[in-house]
């Protein structure tokens, strides 16, 4: 019985080893053709050293695309609907926020560079204390992302680029699992941006991202103490370590929206701007209930 | 009292009104060939620079602590210390049409009561001797420096940011002062077209830049986990852009950016030096001994710009100008290469 027990692992290991040696390195090296196919017809524009001026390289996201694309195509399995909604140019990607790590905003990303046309770069805005994190800063920046500052969002969308926001920020992030698909308050910054840049909104909404990492609470005077800003607790996390960090293999269902395009004061009051948000917000909704309705199972 | 038509909402304080609607702000138009100009700190590499490139021009007369061996024929020179009363006489006998002020001390080898005298009071009295003399125009060579690299900087700071290096540099706030000095100068005085550059890092032969110092080192130290975007301009531009602003008369405070932007690390390589990563913790106790004992060029507080960008947006120059860097990255690079 114990010696059943000891050598299952051991079995499991062999036959994943098994499987992976059939199917997994021929995989691996056709996603690496298309990653490097796709990342030639990119739009951005780049200088003599492979940068745009925003630090993104082109050779550092080719690799960290090929680890987060196998998570795409083969842990949460994402299936995109209406990818071609995502309009050329400048963009402003609105979406829920959900699952205690970030992980549906590299999957939208992942959706708009593997299965856009042109494929696209989706430009983050980073929180201000990344640039402080020893090799953090240079993975977020040369990937794509940069400090969530109003100039640079504003300088990415008169280049052209696309940004993704998710307006509902940490209040979404760390909501707990009877709280999903409820989405939380949307702060206005990202109107006012759009407003004053002339950007097209492209509402989206991300099915599974919710139910990745069930959270059971958020213990804030921990996260005050430890200067996180919040420390959730979730069915495996922390009682299982590092290892309890790993999202469920939920599916992944991304829907992209009708690009939303407003007119407007970019300095109208609270009320002017939240009305258009709510818009947005409620656009949101509307796609996740459509999206949720039409789901069979949470794995696939 | 008149009522002027009101635009837009009611005005709260109609009393406030002014009797007369303001006079539009004085158009400034560019030099004319043949002015005079006074370039103070002739000889250093960016001064050298400029008179060349614009001694078609101007008639120039220049003003150093230090002689120039070979100067052109037609450039007179004044060798005289700015902070001693002479120097004022220099102004009285060439009474400029124009001024470029370029006499800053940036290194650290002085010590800072000396950097204070000449950076901040010598720029005070050469804007005071300028207005006497009825100077037209003035160009301040600044730099980008002065915004601080901070971990919270946008990419692409604009002239309106605030000038922030002091916060983690405090070393360099004599040249924040001066910027902010002559940006004092500029409102004051409208009739004076004024214009303040903020060149990016500059590379080159001619320039002996802090930055072109620290990339001749075989061994670059580096902070280790950090590799901030940093822009640089050839000083051939950098002089192109001082040309530009007196030919344009151009009334601002402008940033000047140069061909772009690389990793730092990027530009250590292409330079032709090795980046050696250190700890910051260890970088920043061993510069600060080494700095105090006279063996390292900069103090601790430079080590934000090995961490953290201070790149400008310098499209309002350009826009005003029509100034675009002639070099590229390649080309600036090459010019520091050993």
């Amino acid at each position: 019985m114990l010696e059943a027990v000891t050598s299952l692992p051991f079995a499991a290991a062999e036959s994943l080893s098994t499987t992976a040696g059939g199917f997994l390195p021929d995989a691996i090296g056709q996603l690496r053709h298309e990653i490097d196919e796709r990342m030639l017809r990119i739009p951005t524009r780049l200088n003599a050293y492979g940068y745009d001026p925003w630090g993104f390289h082109v050779d550092t996201t080719r690799r960290s695309t090929l680890v987060t694309s196998l998570l795409y195509r083969y842990w949460f399995r994402v299936e995109t609907h209406g990818i071609d909604r995502l309009p050329p140019g400048r963009a402003l990607l609105i979406s829920n926020h959900a699952g205690q790590i970030a992980l549906d905003a590299a999957m939208i990303s992942l959706a708009c560079f593997l299965e856009g046309e042109p494929p696209r770069i989706i430009r983050g805005m980073g929180e201000y204390w990344l640039p402080t994190v020893p090799w953090v800063n240079i993975i977020m920046v040369r990937t794509g992302s940069v400090v969530g500052t109003r100039k640079n969002c504003i300088d990415l969308l008169e280049n052209e680029e696309a940004v993704i926001a998710f307006p509902e920020g940490i209040r979404g992030m760390n909501k707990l699992i009877w709280e999903r698909y409820q989405l939380q308050e949307f702060g206005q910054g990202f109107m006012r941006l759009a407003l004053e840049t002339h950007t097209p909104i492209v509402p989206i909404a991300v099915v599974g991202s919710e139910e990745q990492a069930p959270g059971i609470a958020n213990l804030r005077p921990l996260a005050r103490l430890l200067r996180m800003p919040a420390f959730p607790v979730t069915l495996t996390w922390p009682w299982f370590g590092p290892l309890g960090m790993v999202p469920l293999p939920v599916k992944y269902h991304i829907y992209f929206g009708e690009p939303l395009q407003f007119e407007g004061n970019p300095s109208d009051e609270d009320e002017v701007i939240a009305e258009k948000v709510e818009q947005v917000k409620g656009r949101i909704a509307t796609m996740l209930a459509e999206g949720l309705a039409r789901r069979r199972s949470l794995f696939w | 009292m008149a009522r002027f038509p009101l635009e837009g909402p009611e005005q709260l304080f109609h009393f406030t009104q002014a009797a007369t609607p303001p006079k539009p702000p004085r158009a400034h138009r560019g030099a004319e060939p043949g002015e005079k100009l006074l370039i103070t700190g002739i000889a250093g590499g960016k001064g050298r620079l400029i008179a060349r490139r614009v001694a078609d021009f101007f008639q120039i007369a220049g003003v150093d602590r230090v002689p120039w061996q070979g100067a052109p024929h037609n450039v007179r020179l004044h060798v005289v210390d700015l902070r001693k009363r002479k120097f004022e006489d220099v102004f009285r006998t060439e009474r400029p049409d124009a001024l470029v002020h370029l006499a800053f001390v940036r290194h650290f080898r002085s010590d800072p009561e000396v950097r204070h005298e000449v950076n901040v009071l010598g720029t005070k009295k050469v804007l005071e001797y300028a207005i006497a003399q009825g100077v037209k125009r003035i160009v301040v060579v600044s730099s980008s420096y002065v915004y601080g690299a901070l971990p919270d900087n946008p990419y692409y700071v604009d002239e309106d940011y605030p000038l922030n290096v002091s916060r983690t540099y405090p070393e360099v706030r004599d040249l924040a002062e001066v910027d902010q000095l002559v940006t004092a100068f500029l409102w004051r005085h409208p009739e004076v077209a004024t214009t303040i550059l903020r060149p990016v890092n500059t590379l080159g032969y001619y320039t002996h830049s802090t930055i072109g110092h620290y990339l001749k080192q075989r061994y670059v130290p580096t902070i280790m986990g950090f590799n901030p975007m940093v822009q640089f301009i050839h000083e051939e531009d950098v002089a192109e852009a001082v040309a530009l602003a007196l030919q344009t008369g151009a009334h601002g405070v402008f940033n000047v950016a140069g061909p772009g932007a690389v990793p730092l690390k990027v530009a250590i390589r292409e330079t032709g030096g090795t980046a050696v990563s250190l700890p910051e913790s260890f970088a920043r106790t061993a510069i600060g001994q080494l700095f105090r004992l006279g063996l390292y060029p900069t103090p601790p507080g430079a080590i934000n710009f090995l961490k953290y960008p201070c790149t400008i947006d310098g499209g309002r120059f350009a826009r005003e100008t029509g100034f675009s860097p002639l070099f590229s990255l390649e080309d600036t690079f090459a010019s520091v290469r050993h």
